[in-house]
């Protein structure tokens, strides 16, 4: 009764300050647009120079693979330029990724067959985009005796056919179950133990610790509206999320009470860790510093962006006790592959206990006094 | 007879400063009893105390008779709070900060709604009882955490400097509104303060602190009486030699005496009946009236004669040297961080 109190105070005051939850809300989706959008499969649009001296009927032939990779792929803006000193300049000027260089005798070492060299002069700071332009251009190149396909392919050959179990799931949608989290984790961090810290750094928390609230109260309470607030959040940013890569949830009614599940038990045990941290902080500066922190550590090792089976062994051990970690894996098991509890339970026991273990500590590490 | 709380001893030592100095006082039911200090004198410190918000290094304290450290959630129910800063909540209505209080106590939901609409009549808050709390000014949000002290009609109503910050027509308001509610409830009521006027107009009796003692404690004319010299009496006079001053001493009935650039303030027990007597003295001096005026003795001559003139050192707040004012300041062992 008295927590469920604390809890009404805490809504009440969040639902007349909606400019958070909005920004909450929008910032995980934006986070998903811009994420989705700009690390799309290869790399476009690379500007590179281009500098025949040679001018010959090779030459040209190297000059048309080059314009096929602009005009197809897009991967390279080709810009032609005579002079190769001033292209080397503008390269390490960065206004180009690479220069290629055609060299005066290169079709005549090709015609002649004594090794005829393309040069290729590489901004390799961005080692990315550099992979790319050598990839391409070596493969480019490769054809450039080839003036037509095989009708008989070699039979011989051993074919990989692989077999996708699931429906063709884009890199922005891959990214859903990490926003999710995210949008949580962002929910758990401007509720909860932060409105305990705000009203101390507004001294207001006196006027409520001379009341018979117990400090359970006071835990609860707070932690609760925070578990309301986040959860509505995430549904949100979910439904928002879904909408914006297309996804359809599988799985039906079953799968969205999993998915709530998770979601609560993920906003507790985020709620309850970010008390026990937080609980006897008095100023927004410290939650800004350790949010931020926290954010770094919990959301990169949890999957949401890159496998945990390819990190590093100690950041794969980390990884077990990362509540984040168990957070994406079954957001991904129920809404990329609409799987059911089976999949999912061992991510929700570890969240219950990560929860149940953490408000013991929130309980015992907060002080009721001043 | 029953006190409304006892104190014995209580000691309260903070690393650097011992805020709290082995006081002892009672205070009886019904009365507004008032501690005066000037600011770091430890008022606020032993109102914590007394309200269960701080733990004290040794002694005892009680409220109706339940100590404070063995039993304080039973005090907690007891006791009515109103704290130094604006603690009510600015994004809930007069209403709601109420009720949620109510809830706090426990209060079923009839009784809250009966109580919340006595007392924002009381404290004159009615016609903007669904108004956020936002919108009020200082001494609008005062009252209502006046109001919100009472809400679970508690036996003792703690206010710690409530005053502070209002302007002269607020603080008259919150003045009237004490000796209202202490009229029709007979509810005892601590009041700390370091405004002379305020401890004057509303206390029975006043405790005069300071560096963590009480230095006096009696009814405010107890304690003007007791400093000697009642009313003083400003005088200027022309001509006055520089052994004026040793003849006006010399006067019987003269209590003390001390001078400024020829300006004498002098101490008698009753002005009305000395003067004939001081203007055949100054004839016989040969000097001459400028100026003259007579005024009781204030509080404020009270509490200079017993705190002295000089600025309080604050309870020394320690600051942490890695994050500032914000840090958990305290490690274990009283070591700052």
């Amino acid at each position: 009764m008295r927590a469920l109190a604390v809890t009404e105070r805490d809504l009440k005051r969040f639902i007349r300050n909606p400019f958070v939850i909005i920004a909450s809300i929008f910032m995980p989706l934006m986070y998903l647009i811009i994420m989705g959008n700009s690390f799309q499969g290869e790399l476009k649009h690379l500007p590179v120079l281009l500098v025949d001296q040679d001018k010959g009927p090779y030459a040209r032939r190297v000059v048309e693979l080059m314009q096929a990779l602009e005009d197809g792929p897009r991967t390279l803006e080709i810009t032609r330029e005579n002079d190769q000193k001033k292209a080397v300049d503008m390269v390490r000027d960065g206004f180009y990724k690479a220069v290629i260089i055609i060299p005066p005798d290169f079709s005549r070492d090709v015609v002649k067959n004594v090794e005829p060299q393309v040069g290729l002069l590489l901004d390799n700071t961005d080692s990315i985009s550099a992979n790319s332009i050598s990839g391409a251009v070596s493969r480019a190149t490769a054809y450039l005796k080839t003036e037509y396909t095989a009708v008989r392919p070699d039979r011989s050959r051993p074919q990989l056919r692989a077999l996708e179990l699931y429906k063709k799931i884009d890199y922005d949608a891959s990214l859903v179950p990490g926003i999710i989290v995210m949008a949580i984790f962002m929910g758990t961090t401007f509720t909860g133990a932060f409105s305990l810290v705000m009203d101390k750094f507004l001294g207001i928390h006196e006027s409520y610790l001379s009341t018979p609230l117990t400090r359970f109260d006071i835990v609860a309470g707070t932690i609760m509206s925070g578990v309301l607030i986040t959860t509505i959040m995430s549904i949100i940013v979910m439904v928002g999320g879904l909408l914006i890569t297309g996804i359809k949830l599988a799985g039906g009614a079953n799968t969205f009470i999993l998915l709530l599940a998770t979601m609560i038990l993920t906003a507790l045990g985020l709620l309850s860790m970010i008390f026990t941290v937080l609980g006897r902080a008095d100023h927004p500066r410290i939650v800004g510093v350790l949010v931020g922190f926290l954010n770094v550590i919990f959301y990169f090792p949890s999957g949401a962006v890159y496998p945990i089976e390819s990190l590093p062994g100690w950041l794969r051990t980390f990884a077990t006790v990362n509540p984040e970690a168990y957070a994406v894996h079954a957001f991904k098991e129920l809404i990329l592959k609409g799987s059911g509890f089976v999949a999912v339970r061992g991510d929700l026991m570890f969240l219950a206990c990560f929860t149940a273990f953490m408000l013991f500590l929130a309980t015992l590490t907060f002080k009721r006094t001043m | 007879m029953a006190y409304a709380a006892e104190v014995k001893n209580i000691v309260k030592q903070f690393p650097s400063v011992r805020a709290v100095d082995d006081v002892s006082f009672s205070v009886n039911e019904g009365e507004i009893f008032g501690f005066l200090g000037p600011n770091g004198a430890g008022k606020t410190t032993l109102i914590r105390i007394l309200t269960c918000l701080m733990k004290p290094t040794s002694g005892h304290a009680n409220i109706r008779g339940t100590d404070v450290v063995k039993h304080p959630s039973l005090v907690r129910r007891e006791i009515g709070v109103v704290s130094q800063a604006l603690t009510s909540d600015l994004d809930l209505t007069a209403y709601e900060n109420l009720n949620i209080y109510g809830k706090y106590f426990d209060m079923p939901k009839q009784e809250r709604k009966k109580s919340i609409d006595y007392l924002l009549d009381k404290v004159d808050l009615k016609d903007r009882a669904k108004d956020l709390v936002a919108t009020y000014s200082g001494g609008m949000r005062r009252r209502l955490e006046i109001a919100r002290g009472l809400i679970h009609k508690p036996y003792i109503l703690f206010l710690d400097e409530p005053t502070i910050g209002l302007d002269p027509q607020s603080r008259r308001v919150i003045w009237e509104l004490l000796q209202k509610i202490r009229e029709e409830t007979k509810l005892t009521i601590f009041i700390t303060t370091h405004y002379m006027d305020e401890a004057d107009v509303l206390c029975d009796r006043i405790g005069i602190v300071d560096y963590g003692k009480i230095v006096a404690l009696d009814s405010p004319s107890a304690l003007k009486r007791s400093i000697g010299g009642f009313d003083i009496i400003e005088v200027t006079l022309g001509n006055a030699g520089p052994e004026a001053m040793e003849k006006l001493k010399a006067i019987s009935f003269i209590k003390s005496i001390t001078e400024k650039d020829e300006s004498f303030r002098i101490y008698v027990e009753d002005a009305a009946r000395s003067m004939p007597a001081l203007f055949e003295e100054f004839k016989k001096m040969g000097v001459t009236t400028q100026y003259l005026a007579i005024h009781e003795q204030t509080l404020e001559d009270v509490f200079i004669h017993y705190t002295g003139k000089t600025i309080r050192e604050t309870e020394a707040q320690k600051v942490s040297f890695l994050i500032g004012a914000g840090a958990p300041r305290q490690m274990p062992g009283g070591r700052i961080l």
